[in-house]
């Protein structure tokens, strides 16, 4: 048993990366490492974020709770998150969460004197910590960048006063979504599609620009030369079946043949903006490889070799 | 249709009072001049069938051939609706035709003010310059033919046409059934239960919230404006009073947990605020109240006293956005006389803050504080037990709160659901119209549109023929707006009915006083009856143990004591237990067996009726 090797040997293309928005294929490996990738990114990469919240003055139209659950639901940034400690097992501060190694403060004061309505973003959060802070959505095209434009807590009128005293924490996923990084993390299997010519060539051009238009996304099209129908963009196709459909209708049963690549895959990652998205993961193949770690080096997983057979000989060897 | 209707008025569309005398005149002008002969004292005049009677606010003026009164009636009409003539468009015209052992026939007119009146289209009248509104009341409403603007004729033959309209085919909907989208496509049941449902709503019900003292109130902390609405729901601007939030829905067998119109909910939707809520609670604490110590007791706090400083403040209230917990003291008064304290602990096992506190100062002559509202908020996010519906009557009960990640989702867009329902709750329920809402709240939010979804609107006409909106159908309308498929979007609605509010666990607790049972009740900490038919069943299992746990161990448990001369266990004296050395050294059992108390109780009762019980105690007494 032990010569046979499972190992295999993803591979990552990046299509395109920005700060917040990731696109890369993963290839060579199976549904279950893309699905664990996909949960580690939502829930167990660790972020800072607002966890205990100290009301001194709240005489706003929202109550204490509300306005610390929108506190909470701010990202900060969190690049610090990694190295931080969580503060159930912060050794400095006894696990009271307010020393240096796992919490951050944040001071809140406003107070509208005018009698225009103030709104109080998260651009009034000041922090104890300068790589902890708000994320700024201002420098994102889109908005006006003249204005400084935050997330909105609350609006105060006049004579209306918030103070308050913020502790953020490290924290994952997992245990509240306003821990997790991850806007949204998805992943499709690559569709091959293959289109029969001769069966193609069959068909009026009027039936080839019907099935065209079959499809609810722009997968096919017609040259504008050959006037054959070609593939321009496979992976629009939704797995809808619309095209099928068609074709059989048409009563040209295997016209395409449509399969999706078991073993590649293509992501989608946006960040909430906590951390850059692929930083979001790396970090998460780190996690990842942690946990695997932790299931490896057990004493029980040693002890069990039998039961695991060639897979405790399979991660032992790494 | 409430809101169209009006109240005749003594003052004109101008602000003047009417002069009523002039009205009835000209009335009784244009009736001679149509051929009513005007009555006389003293003269007879042909009743029916040959004529009828004419009367104007109750006065007999004349009478009218029967085969006349159609046609005058008709002219009525037509002046009434006709804005140059001196007939009043609020006159009620209530013609009463010719009918065997029907009502009395006659032509019965009524102008006087404080009358009920609503509006309807005139069809009978050329429409000419949109003058065909008719304002009716509810005398001549009976006796007229007034069809629903459907498209049918609402089975009416062609020798006895309809003469008028209802302005909207919703019109016969009331406030609450107007609300729902699409209702005509439902099954008539279900807009029924909806109905009843949407007043249940867990809903922003109130503004003003920050000056109110309800006794109970419940508030969603995070409501939105539905996708889909009718139109009745933008003309009643209930988007200053939402009721509800708009989910993403799968309708999916997902993990058995949606099974029998149980939920799924997203865990991390809730997290993130999904379908949050409070309730605020006012307590009443009048120091006026009772006889005896009236204007002795105050509001206060002793400073000495420590136990209650962390809750309640020197002036004897509670400190506003401290956090209470069950039993916990909110609030404290002393009498002045006796200086004797007291204090408000709050009643159950939740947690409340307290959101508010106003003293009353509506009683002038005390100038110190004597009525208080204190008011709590208790929150209220979704857990496993609380109530969900559609707008479409379909009810449900979140069973599980399910982890974002283990939810399913799309490859393309990579949402995830925020809700999942199981697809039986559809064919034998036919909503239709909720899978409409879903199809269609999915466009919408896709294009950033409110969709209408006003039921009947395809028949409604326009001014030129035209259905209102453009396509066919509605699939026709929404086909086109869908370019992706996935999950879909529904109008949530959170019900006021919450786990919280209901749970009745006990193992034991307060009994009764006098049956030493098990009391009733949820609020006083009671247990839910374990009646005959659960014991037959608990017998039926076998499960022995358990019915003795039940009736016997958990309910009138007691131990008695026989008396060895006469064995009876009724006695005068309170006899005090023996210590067990004691028992051991007169030989007798250390253990005591245990008596039910209803037993005991039956005994005394009996016992008053001349009627002697006695354990025979033989075996007791001998020892070992």
């Amino acid at each position: 048993m032990e010569g046979i090797s499972y190992q295999r040997f993803p591979k990552v293309k990046i299509r395109e990366l920005k700060d917040d928005y990731a696109k890369f294929e993963l290839r060579d490996t199976d549904a279950s490492m893309a699905n664990a990738l996909r949960r580690v990114m939502i829930s167990e990469v660790p972020t800072i974020a607002i966890d205990l919240v100290e009301i001194e003055v709240n005489s706003s139209v929202l109550n204490d709770e509300f306005i610390a659950h929108r506190l909470g639901l701010i990202p900060l940034t969190s690049e610090r998150a990694m190295s931080m400690r969580f503060s159930r097992d912060c050794d400095a501060c006894d696990g009271d969460g307010q020393c240096e190694f796992c919490s951050v403060e944040f001071h809140l004061r406003a107070k509208c004197i005018s009698d225009q309505t103030l709104d109080v973003t998260s651009k009034d959060l000041y922090s104890s910590d300068h790589t902890v802070v708000p994320v700024d959505f201002t420098d994102n095209a889109g908005y006006d960048s003249t204005e400084p434009r935050g997330i909105i807590i609350v609006k105060l009128r006049r004579g209306q006063e918030l103070r308050l005293r913020a502790i953020a924490r490290k924290g994952i996923g997992k245990d509240h979504a306003k821990w997790s990084p991850a806007a949204t993390v998805t992943f499709m299997y690559e569709p091959e599609i293959h289109i029969n010519e001769d069966l193609m060539e069959s068909l009026t051009l009027e039936e080839k620009l019907s099935f065209v238009e079959s499809s609810p996304t722009k997968v096919f099209d017609i040259d504008p030369n050959t006037q054959q129908v070609v593939v321009v963009d496979p992976e629009a196709y939704t797995y809808d079946d619309e095209v099928l459909k068609k074709a059989e209708a048409m009563g040209k049963p295997g016209l395409v043949e449509i399969y999706a690549k078991e073993d590649s895959f293509i992501f989608t990652v946006e960040s909430t903006g906590a951390i850059k998205a692929s930083q979001l993961v790396l970090n998460a193949i780190e996690i990842l490889k942690q946990k695997l770690d932790a299931v490896r080096l057990s004493e029980d997983t040693v002890e069990a070799d039998d039961q695991f057979g060639e897979l405790g000989a399979h991660m032992r060897g790494g | 249709m409430t809101c169209t209707c009006r109240i005749t008025s003594y003052y004109n569309s101008q602000g003047n009072i009417r002069d009523f005398f002039k009205i009835r005149m000209s009335i009784l002008d244009v009736l001679v001049g149509v051929g009513m002969t005007t009555s006389w004292p003293k003269v007879d005049y042909a009743g029916p069938p040959r004529a009828l009677p004419v009367l104007l606010d109750g006065c007999v003026i004349g009478s009218l051939s029967s085969g006349e009164a159609d046609k005058v009636v008709a002219h009525l009409r037509r002046l009434k609706v006709s804005a140059a003539s001196v007939i009043p468009d609020d006159l009620e015209v209530g013609y009463v035709p010719l009918s065997l052992g029907g009502t009395y026939p006659g032509l019965y007119l009524f102008t006087s003010p404080s009358r009920f009146i609503r509006p309807v289209r005139n069809i009978s009248i050329p429409s000419s310059d949109g003058k065909d509104i008719e304002h009716i009341g509810p005398f001549e409403q009976v006796f007229m033919e007034i069809k629903c603007p459907d498209g049918g004729n609402g089975g009416r033959s062609t020798t006895f046409p309809a003469t008028h309209e209802e302005l909207m085919p919703t019109a016969m909907l009331s406030v609450v059934a107007n609300l729902t989208p699409w209702s005509d496509h439902n099954q008539s049941p279900r807009n029924m239960y909806q109905c009843q449902m949407a007043k249940q709503t867990m809903a922003f019900s109130l503004q003003a919230l920050h000056s109110r003292a309800d006794q109970k109130l419940y508030h969603l902390q995070t409501p939105q404006t539905p996708i889909v609405r009718t139109k009745t729901y933008t003309k009643y601007g209930l988007d200053d009073y939402p009721s509800g939030t708009n989910a993403i829905v799968a309708v999916l067998a997902y993990t058995g947990y949606d099974m029998e119109d149980a939920m799924i909910l997203n865990k991390s939707a809730v997290e993130r605020g999904m379908c949050r809520g409070q309730i605020y609670q006012t307590e009443t604490i009048d120091l006026c109240e009772g006889k005896s110590n009236q204007g002795q007791r105050i509001f206060k706090r002793e400073h000495s006293d420590k136990a209650i400083s962390s809750f309640v403040d020197s002036d004897g209230l509670p400190y506003v956005g401290q956090v209470i917990h069950g039993n916990e003291p909110y609030c404290s008064t002393i009498n002045q006389v006796t200086n004797s304290k007291r204090v408000y602990n709050h009643k159950g096992s939740e947690m409340a803050i307290v959101d508010y506190v106003a003293v009353d100062t509506k009683n002038k002559q005390h100038l110190q504080k004597k009525r208080v509202n204190i008011r709590f908020r208790h929150p209220r996010n979704p857990i496993i037990g609380d109530k969900f519906s559609s707008r479409h009557g379909q009810k449900g009960v979140c069973s599980q709160l399910w982890p974002d990640i283990d939810m399913p989702f799309s490859g393309v867009t990579g949402m995830r659901p925020d809700l999942i329902i199981n697809p039986h709750a559809f064919p034998s329920r036919m909503t239709i119209a909720m899978l409409l809402e879903s199809v269609a709240a999915k466009g919408g939010s896709l294009h950033g549109k409110f969709v209408d979804a006003t039921p009947f609107s395809d028949a409604v006409k326009g001014a030129n023929g035209k259905t209102e909106t453009e396509s066919e159908s509605l699939v026709d309308e929404l086909g086109s707006m869908l370019r992706a498929r996935g999950f879909n979007y529904h109008g949530v609605e959170r019900l006021r009915h919450m786990v919280s509010d209901k749970y009745q666990v006990r193992a034991t607790g307060q009994v009764d006083q006098i049956t030493r049972q098990p009391i009733k009740g949820r609020k006083r900490g009671g247990g839910i009856r374990f009646g005959e038919m659960e014991r037959d069943s608990m017998l039926a299992h076998g499960a022995a143990y358990l019915l003795h746990d039940r009736l016997h161990t958990c309910s009138d448990y007691h131990i008695a004591d026989v008396c060895s001369l006469c064995g009876s266990i009724l006695t005068t004296a309170i006899i005090q237990p023996q210590k067990r050395v004691v028992r051991e050294i007169g030989g007798l059992p250390p253990a005591r067996a245990p008596k039910k108390w209803e037993w005991r109780s039956l005994w005394k009762k009996l016992f008053w009726i001349r009627f002697f019980h006695r354990v025979e105690a033989v075996g007791f007494l001998g020892g070992i």
